[in-house]
């Protein structure tokens, strides 16, 4: 018998009213559509797609950092969704996030020493003696950094701050909204090292968050890709052939560090639509090689083969 | 074949801190020229200095030479360096939010570059303008010249920006990070434009980028720097099928492949250093995996390798 997820995602939609005003008509729309997860127990699920296809929407609907218009999270048994204030703190001990900037994401006033000691006194904890020094060597960082400021410190070594911070109350749950997209590659792959071992020490399940397909294939055991919204395929494993025509058209645009592969590349025709206007049918039409009739006026559900659904009337 | 830009032993200042080292370069007409290294490794810096533009941000050129065309541009007049840009060079911004005005329509504002640098009419830059627009592949040109930046999306404003930049018909392109902040399918397509404007005009285009993929795809030679010193430059294929210097080598192991087993990624301990830290000898040692005492004590020079040069006195033996 498998054991049952750690976390469960409900049909989650999250919809935003903007624009409201005067003589002007608010207008809504779909930040996350329908989306249903699963995550095993020390899976790290990666979730790839482009700007403002709602990625960290759906970071925060998953830790309640923002209310779902509908739909449910479940941490274990409890439903996150449900909880009152009191015990959906209690439960946040169990998870946390680490978000993409680490130069916004960490007060300048504070030291690293109280930077780490924040989520203790948040839970209203006491610090357990040495925990700094050990949050620190945890993410390879000295402990003469803790009472450095983080001004004073790289971007790699910002990100390894907000990593420990995440790491403070030993979550079992971590979602990593795009934790390498301000850094360099050099400093991308020791922060990916990182994830990678504390994962293997800790027993931590990963929500990673990247718009780099690439990246993503390279570190996630399963891959779900989203496009403006919505779940539109979930590549059961990194070296899964793409069956979307939108995973596809991801996959070719990345251009291989290789001159010997050297290609020319179809580009997409066609805008991406307003998430404001979606088109009646599937959202990726006006762009995809594939579209026929039926996907301008239908929406294709996700569905087909449960190991690696895909939402397309014409999956290749 | 002559070069169209060249660096010769090029250091920069900003007040008291040396930021850039001899840097060397040699763009010719037709060809790319990729620009690489880590954030802090002096890459926009090189751009301006290429293009004259160091006093705009404070800093001025203590050494070496830069030539535009075979002329010093450092015995140039004001007014002929103002000359050469727009309409002899086009410089690409990375966020194109900074090169557009936001309360001028988009026409407008690449009208007025083929107006001034090339003296044409309201008309015959419109013409221009409309024709630019096409070939950088946006649909409905007309309707986008009426525009306002705030209504078109990230990629289309990319490309209004390269549009500006050839508005003035350059025989340089400086385009720095033109596409770091669109998304892939949007990235290529303008990188494609990039490469057959370049191939068709017979353009030269000094691209900076930390896009590895970007470099291998569609640079012609490469020059890799590293905290204010070239550290190799050399044709792309050797660059990446045989890097002689063991900061590339490091680089491009850092980028996930296909295929690639989870753990075989391994980036570059540490991080460049700031101006007022540079290290004695060779600038990479403290990182290097093969650093002795001769790199910690002697600076590497630059030493022809090649199709290219290099600056380490550990060059990796299979490249030679
Ligand atoms: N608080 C909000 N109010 C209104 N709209 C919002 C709000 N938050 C997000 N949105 C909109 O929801 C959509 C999804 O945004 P989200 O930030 O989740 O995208 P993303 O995939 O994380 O993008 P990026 O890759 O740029 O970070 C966007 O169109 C965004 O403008
Ligand atoms: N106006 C300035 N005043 C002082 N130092 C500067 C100035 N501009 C750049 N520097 C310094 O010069 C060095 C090189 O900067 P440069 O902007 O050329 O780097 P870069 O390679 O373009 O990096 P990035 O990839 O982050 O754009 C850095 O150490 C930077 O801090
Ligand atoms: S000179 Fe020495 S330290 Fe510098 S790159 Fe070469 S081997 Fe490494
Ligand atoms: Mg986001
Ligand atoms: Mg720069």
């Amino acid at each position: 018998m498998t054991p049952p997820p750690l976390i469960r995602i409900e049909a989650l939609t999250r919809r935003f009213e903007t624009g409201g005003g005067f003589l002007k008509r608010p207008r809504t729309m779909m930040a996350v559509q329908d989306v249903s997860l699963s995550i095993a127990r020390g899976e790290v699920v990666g979730v790839v797609g482009e700007s403002g296809c709602g990625k960290s929407t759906l970071a925060r609907l998953v830790l309640r950092l923002l209310e779902p218009t509908s739909g449910r999270v479940l941490l274990g048994d409890s439903e996150l969704t449900a909880l009152p204030p009191a015990a959906l703190r209690a439960a946040r001990k169990r998870m946390a996030m680490v978000f993409q900037d680490p130069y916004s994401s960490l007060d300048p006033r504070y030291s690293l020493a109280e930077v780490l000691a924040e989520p203790f006194v948040v839970q209203r904890r006491a610090l357990p003696s040495g925990a700094v020094a050990a949050m620190l060597a945890a993410v390879g960082l000295p402990e003469t950094l803790a009472t450095s400021h983080p001004h004073q410190l790289s971007g790699g070594q910002r990100q390894r701050v907000g990593i420990a911070r995440a790491l403070a109350l030993e979550p079992e749950f971590l979602v990593l909204d795009e934790p390498t997209a301000s850094l360099d590659v050099s400093i991308q792959a020791q922060i990916i090292d990182l994830l990678a071992d504390l994962r293997d020490r800790l027993g931590l399940t990963y929500l990673f968050i990247s718009h780099d397909l690439g990246l993503v294939r390279y570190f996630c055991d399963r891959i779900v890709v989203m496009y403006l919204g919505a779940v539109v395929e979930v590549l059961p494993h990194a070296d899964a052939a793409p069956r979307h025509p939108y995973t596809r058209a991801l996959i070719d645009s990345g251009f291989a560090p290789d001159p010997a592969r050297r290609r020319t590349i179809a580009p997409l025709t066609g805008e991406i639509p307003s998430p404001f206007a979606l088109p009646p049918g599937c959202a990726f039409a006006g762009r995809c090689p594939r579209a026929t009739d039926r996907c301008r006026t239908d929406r294709p559900a996700l569905g087909g083969d449960a190991a690696h659904p895909v939402a397309c009337f014409h999956p290749h | 074949m002559s070069a169209l830009l060249e660096l010769s032993e090029v250091s920069v200042s900003i007040g008291r801190a040396a930021l850039l080292e001899r840097i060397s370069l040699r763009l010719e007409p037709g060809h790319i020229l990729g620009l690489v290294g880590e954030s802090g490794s002096g890459k926009s810096l090189t751009a301006m200095a290429a293009m004259g533009l160091l006093p705009l941000i404070g800093g001025r050129v203590t050494g070496g030479t830069v030539r535009f065309d075979g002329q010093d541009i450092a015995a140039m007049t004001d007014g002929q360096r103002r000359a050469l840009r727009g309409r002899r060079i086009g410089f690409v911004t990375q966020n194109p939010m900074t090169a557009l005005d936001p309360v001028q329509r988009i026409g407008a504002q690449i009208d007025v570059v083929s107006r001034l640098h090339l003296g044409l009419s309201r008309q015959a830059a419109r013409a221009r303008t409309l024709d630019l627009l096409t070939q950088l592949r946006i649909p409905e040109a007309a309707a986008v010249a009426e525009a306002w930046p705030h209504q078109l999306s990230g990629g289309m404003k990319q490309r209004i920006v390269i549009a500006m930049a050839l508005a003035g018909d350059p025989d340089l392109i400086v385009a720095d990070e033109p596409t770091t902040a669109l998304d892939v399918t949007v990235q290529a397509q303008i990188i494609q434009i990039l490469g057959a404007l370049v191939r068709e005009r017979g353009l030269a285009l000094l691209l900076i980028t930390h896009d590895m993929g970007v470099v291998a795809q569609i640079c012609d030679r490469v020059a890799v720097l590293y905290a204010g010193r070239l550290a190799e430059e050399n044709a792309v294929d050797p660059i990446f099928a045989a890097p002689a210097h063991p900061y590339t080598r490091a680089l491009i192991g850092c980028i996930p492949q296909e295929g690639m087993a989870r753990g075989s990624l391994h980036g570059i301990p540490g991080a460049v250093p700031g101006a007022l830290q540079f290290p004695p000898g060779c600038r990479f040692h403290p990182r290097c995996p093969q650093a002795s005492a001769l790199c910690r004590a002697t600076v590497p020079p630059l030493t022809p390798h090649g199709a290219g040069i290099a600056a380490c006195h550990h060059l990796s033996v299979e490249a030679r």
